[in-house]
């Protein structure tokens, strides 16, 4: 029961706060962070897309040990890495044991464990790409390729406002606690109690979007007289602004080691 | 001459929002000399804003509504310029400046306007920007790790980063304590006087009106009534009182004794020269203490021993706001919680009512320990009123936010008694709207009425009177006194010390997470030293009544005419002169 309860206070909408942001923003000194938004564009186009036409077991197994590389060089916060086993394991893992059960044999579980890599090497080079990009980073690279203005300002805010959405959202929440009542026997695995929170968790959202949209209006005057639809981000502004983007040796050699090591991968094989 | 000096001229404006039936503004014309410091006044809906709002284009650009009449900005038509053109000439700040910084760090928000105009010097210009302001954070420091004040100065910095003609500030001070407040409009003057920049306040707090402004525009109705000088206009305090705006207190202090003749004061030090010394050595009037004395027989309803709280940060570090803090409240108290901004008294509420707990020591409500007590079964004895009331709808009625508490614990009749809880607010009108769309005051109001349906023993308000104007100011005030009826002990936590100087019992400063004093109004108003270590000002007239040598001190208006007039009676001659004394 204590342990339940230690746990429970671990998974705090203030925690998830801290660990949203900390993946978003959190990771701005690490090898991959410094390098060009292209450059992590490129690679993620790379190992987001190719696994899906790879099907040589040894290829994929070598990826995927790049990829924990490349994830632990990150610092991704533990939140994502457990969401994202937990995602895998329940979208591939099944099938893995349903066919198990139902007199599958090695021939059935092996593509489905392929298939389960394929998803990890996928998923980890996204977390990796992600992490390394921070909010800002990712609107400028987009602003840099050609995405309208209105995408890139609308991610960077986006971010800036996840905070706030989450501190109101924690706000509204508390007041359903502090007014409503809690089930007064948890029940068996605390089913009662589950159910009490999930549905105050539910609502808690009506509230929230209805004041985040009261909010919004101060913020689209603000934005009128910052100039920002003015700007509509023309050329000369756009430039400006990315002037800071440069490719850089790290770049070119990040991007080269990672070739290097996929064609030396496929000559093993 | 006169046409060059005018940077605002606005000529009998009538404007209409879309879908309104009324007009918002009613033939109002108004000219703004170059180099002026204004104040907007008026009660709650008086239409401050929307004339704000006209003076950099939102309205008729963004707001498309009626619109008859013409608006000038240095020398520019609003109706054929774009908002982002007078944007260059007018700053704007907002009541609730924090939804207008759209940018993740502290430089890229201070140069995002001058970036969006194409300037090659963009982040310099943030700089300066920040510079001027005196925002004491890294350039590189996330928005939202930003205290309060610290956010206010940004979006400052950003109406400011192109060196506007105009700078336009809607309640500059409602959500600071009194020094910060202090510290803001000593900026505003600094922009006034040493760059030339015209500033318009939108303001509640006359105080600080008469000690800043020049001029001041009085606006009721949507109509404006006049613009004068600031001191002829502070002195009509009958016109003020009826349009809901209260003078300074030294100023209706002056006008209860002396009427409107001569020239009243509305500054302290002009105040000190009216008011003779001899009038202040009037004897104490009997019971002007209406206040109860404080009651300790009872057990206490909330102890904190020792508690400690400290938020986590985003690096992984943690933020102590609260350390060992021991303290007891008793029946019948009425509790002020004051220090300045960031001294942990949001948090200590948030302790007692158990939806955090504290991370060492205890806190005990009515001998249950909240740190074994989830918030929903403590919710039977405390009740906690947010600092913004719009967190506590939660509803789509006020009726529905009102019963939430009783549906869900099954009271029997208790259509009844939320009627007669509706009624004794004032909502029953109201009681279908959403809590949302409501007015700041009736959304104040319905806040009281749902955490008073919960019956509790312990009251918590978090700034209960933030940004009203008098009427509803008064109306919560004497709210608060129908509260006290329903409960044993109410603890407020806020920053208005006239609210703290006429209501509490007992006043418990904060600094800095821990108590430094507990004591009553004449401890903590009689100690200058306590005051500036918390940040705190005493109100006008107990600060007056301390300069001129009363003993005890006075603690309202009507207190302090009493006995200066009580002096006067007991054949102290008044001295006639102090009525000329100024000016």
């Amino acid at each position: 029961m204590e342990q339940v309860r230690k746990l429970l206070d671990k998974i705090s909408v203030e925690q998830i706060k801290i660990e949203l942001l900390n993946t978003a923003y959190g990771n701005a000194d690490t090898l991959l962070a410094r390098l060009d938004p292209r450059t992590l564009f490129i690679w993620y186009l790379f190992f987001g897309i190719a696994p899906w036409f790879i099907h040589q077991e040894p290829v994929l197994l070598g990826m995927f040990v790049f990829m924990v590389i490349t994830t632990v060089m990150s610092r991704i916060s533990p939140l994502i890495i457990a969401i994202l086993c937990m995602g895998l394991l329940s979208q591939a893992g099944y099938m893995l044991v349903a066919s198990w059960f139902f007199g599958g044999n090695w021939d059935t579980i092996m593509p489905l464990a392929v298939l389960t890599l394929k998803l990890s090497v996928i998923s980890l080079a996204s977390v990796t790409a992600f992490c390394a990009m921070d909010p800002e980073k990712l609107s400028d690279g987009l602003l840099k390729i050609g995405a309208p203005a209105k995408v890139s300002f609308g991610i960077a805010y986006g971010y800036r406002m996840l905070p706030n959405l989450l501190d109101e959202y924690h706000h509204i929440f508390l007041s359903f606690r502090l007014r409503g009542k809690a089930p007064e026997k948890h029940g068996i695995l605390y089913w009662r109690s589950v159910i009490y929170f999930v549905k105050i968790a539910v609502l808690s959202f009506y509230p929230l979007l209805l004041s985040m949209a009261k909010r919004a209006r101060t913020t689209v005057e603000a934005l009128e007289t910052k100039g920002f639809s003015y700007a509509g981000y023309d050329a000369e502004v756009r430039r400006i602004k990315l002037a800071h983007l440069r490719m850089q040796g790290r770049d070119y050699l990040f991007l080269a080691i990672s070739a290097l090591y996929v064609v030396l991968l496929f000559s093993l094989t | 001459m006169d046409e060059q000096q005018a940077v605002i001229r606005i000529n009998d404006l009538t404007f209409t929002y879309p879908g309104a039936e009324e007009p918002a503004l009613r033939n109002v014309s108004l000219s703004i000399d170059k180099g002026d410091f204004v104040a907007i006044i008026g009660g709650n809906g008086s239409a401050k804003s929307t004339l704000c709002k006209t003076m950099n284009g939102l309205i008729p650009h963004f707001y498309t509504g009626d619109y008859a009449g013409e608006v000038t900005i240095a020398g520019l038509r609003t109706g054929e310029h774009s908002v982002s053109e007078l944007s260059r000439h007018v700053g704007y700040v907002y009541q609730d400046f924090e939804n207008q910084l759209v940018r993740p760090t502290v430089l890229d928000d201070a140069s995002f306007v001058p970036l969006n105009y194409g300037m090659r010097d963009y982040k310099e210009r943030g700089m300066q920007a920040l510079a001027m302001v005196g925002l004491d954070a890294s350039p590189r420091e996330f928005i939202w790790q930003l205290s309060g004040g610290q956010k206010h100065l940004l979006a400052l910095a950003g109406a400011v980063s192109l060196g506007p003609d105009i700078l336009i500030v809607d309640e500059p001070i409602a959500q600071l304590d009194p020094c910060h407040a202090r510290e803001i409009y000593e900026l505003l003057q600094r922009f006034n006087e040493q760059h030339g920049m015209t500033i318009i306040v939108i303001e509640h707090h006359t105080e600080f009106v008469a000690d800043y402004c020049k001029h001041v525009v009085l606006m009721a109705g949507g109509r404006l009534v006049w613009k004068k000088p600031v001191h002829e206009a502070l002195n009509q305090v009958g016109e003020l009182l009826r349009h809901d705006v209260f003078p300074p207190q030294v100023t209706q202090a002056a006008h209860r004794m002396h009427g409107s003749h001569g020239k009243l004061p509305v500054t302290l030090e002009e105040a000190e020269l009216y008011f003779s010394p001899v009038e202040g050595k009037a004897p104490a009037a009997g019971d002007v203490l209406a206040v109860p004395e404080l009651i300790r027989r009872d057990q206490p309803v909330v102890t904190a021993e020792a508690a400690s709280f400290s938020y986590k940060t985003v690096e992984r570090g943690k933020k102590p706001v609260l350390r060992e803090v021991t303290l007891s409240f008793y029946p019948g108290e009425q509790v002020a919680l004051v220090g300045n901004n960031g001294a942990g008294k949001s948090s200590l509420l948030r302790l007692i009512t158990g939806v955090t707990k504290p991370e060492s020591g205890s806190v005990h409500v009515k001998g249950i320990d909240t740190l074994r007590t989830s918030p929903e079964s403590l919710a039977d004895l405390v009740t906690y009123i947010y600092q913004n009331p719009e967190d506590m709808f939660i509803e789509d009625s006020i009726r529905k936010d009102v019963e939430f508490f009783l549906k869900a614990r099954k009271v029997e009749n208790y259509q009844e008694k939320v009627d007669r809880i509706l009624a004794s607010f004032n909502l029953t009108g109201l009681q279908e709207r959403d809590g949302r769309l409501l007015s700041g005051g009736q959304q104040r109001r319905a806040s009281l009425a749902i955490g008073v349906a919960m019956d509790p023993s312990i009251i918590l308000l978090d700034e209960p009177t933030a940004s009203l104007d008098i009427a509803t100011r008064k109306d919560i005030v004497s709210m608060l006194t129908e509260v006290r009826r329903h409960v044993d002990t109410v603890i407020i936590a806020t920053h208005d010390m006239q609210l703290v100087a006429e209501w509490a019992s007992r006043i418990i400063v904060m600094h800095e997470g821990q108590v430094i004093h507990d004591g009553t109004r004449e401890s903590v108003f009689g100690d200058p030293y306590l005051l500036a270590q918390a940040g705190l000002t005493a109100p006008q007239i107990v600060e007056l009544s301390r300069r001129m040598g009363m003993q005890p001190l006075c603690y309202t208006v009507e207190e302090f005419a009493a006995r200066c007039r009580a002096g006067q009676e007991e054949g102290v001659a008044v001295n006639g002169a102090g009525a000329q004394a100024i000016g």
